[in-house]
């Protein structure tokens, strides 16, 4: 039973690692397919939970693949899910660096950055669509999101933790 | 690099020890709040341990932010690699994750422990939105950056439409898209040369 879960997890999250063009955000989306609707290993509910908590904890968004498994397999599950996101596309990482660093600034670099970033963001914006989707109150969650986006451009130097505390205080306050 | 850059602005002289390495991603790794990390990296790295010069810095963040994998931990596995080779890369990134992985997992614990409050589940909606207005603003800026060609406005709404209101695979929509992405702009910086 637990073997099954952790080769499930192998095998949702390493595809997902070399796919994660731009950061753990750009998969959010891909994992609220597999996880909640395909697989079922968890509701909506507590996907929006999780995605929550990986936020608003130190550490890159990606760890809500970490906080996946440990829901659905423990310790072990939390394990395998992160090594399953970080091990492979830190392995391209390190390959890519030793083989190229040599020649650096070369044509194709430049040309492989600006073309997966706009793949990059099209995918946040995925991930962003998917959240709002899954939260039961779209107009309380849309309103927050769009506040907090404006915040963080009039008011650059406003720390992180402090406009998710906002959010939480709202959404405690409204909710 | 042409060899007279290489003073004091060039090349960075200090060497990192392993246990040296691993404390420093594990401090920034517990205190990193949402983002913004590559600054401090930069801070700790070239500025203050004086281990990686201005240069290497910027191209192994130009690797990070262009390969797949969370940039902060792309770029602490090539500067772990260029400072101590495969060891320093483990360390690093291992440095780096092992005090979120906890924190996540305690967070999560105390979250399911209190879960009657009626409340909690408000609090967590409130932050999730937040959080998302936060991507909203990486959106924003990545939107505008692609914007400067048609084509990249176009392979933005293409992914997003495709994935978020299509509901098509994640894995299908990135592996067709890219490549016609970066081929695109390989013919741009081609023209452009």
């Amino acid at each position: 039973m637990r073997d099954d879960a952790y080769l499930g997890l192998l095998a949702v999250f390493v595809p997902f690692s070399l796919i994660s063009i731009g950061g753990g955000a750009s998969i959010i989306s891909g994992m609220e397919g597999e996880v909640v609707r395909a697989r079922a290993w968890l509701t909506s509910r507590e996907f929006v939970e999780l995605f929550a908590i990986s936020r608003a904890a130190p550490g890159p968004g990606t760890m809500l693949a970490t906080l996946v498994g440990w829901k659905i397999a423990g310790w072990g599950g939390a394990v395998v899910a992160s090594l399953a996101l970080f091990v492979p596309s830190s392995l391209l990482c390190y390959a890519v660096f030793r083989l190229t660093n040599a020649h650096r600034e070369k044509a194709w670099h430049r040309a492989m950055r600006e073309g997966l970033a706009p793949v990059g963001t099209g995918l946040i914006i995925a991930g962003v669509l998917s959240i709002l989707q899954l939260s039961g109150a779209v107009g309380l969650t849309a309103t927050v999101a769009f506040a907090s986006a404006v915040l963080v451009m009039g008011l650059p130097r406003i720390p992180v933790l402090m406009i998710i505390a906002l959010g939480g205080a709202t959404g405690w306050l409204v909710g | 690099m042409r060899p007279d850059d290489e003073g004091q602005h060039g090349r960075a002289a200090r060497r990192a020890s392993l246990p040296a390495l691993f404390a420093v991603c594990l401090k920034i790794g517990v205190l990193s709040f949402g983002g913004g990390l590559s600054a401090w990296l930069h801070q700790e790295f070239v500025e203050r341990h004086c281990w990686i010069s201005e240069d290497d810095f910027a191209s192994s963040l130009a690797i990070s932010q262009m390969l797949p994998g969370a940039n902060v931990v792309n770029l602490v596995v090539c500067m772990g690699e260029q400072l101590r080779g495969p060891l320093g890369a483990i360390a690093a990134a291992f440095g780096f994750l092992v005090g979120p992985f906890f924190a996540v997992i305690g967070m999560s614990a105390l979250v399911d422990r209190v879960h009657d409050l009626a409340e909690l589940e408000g609090v967590l909606t409130g932050v999730a939105a937040s959080a998302s207005g936060l991507l909203l603003v990486i959106c924003w800026r990545g939107t505008r950056r692609a914007a400067r060609h048609a084509s990249g406005l176009a392979i933005v709404a293409a992914t997003a439409i495709g994935v978020a209101v299509l509901k098509l695979p994640l894995l299908l929509v990135a592996a067709i898209i890219a490549p016609i992405s970066v081929a695109l702009s390989w013919r741009r910086v081609k023209s452009d040369a």
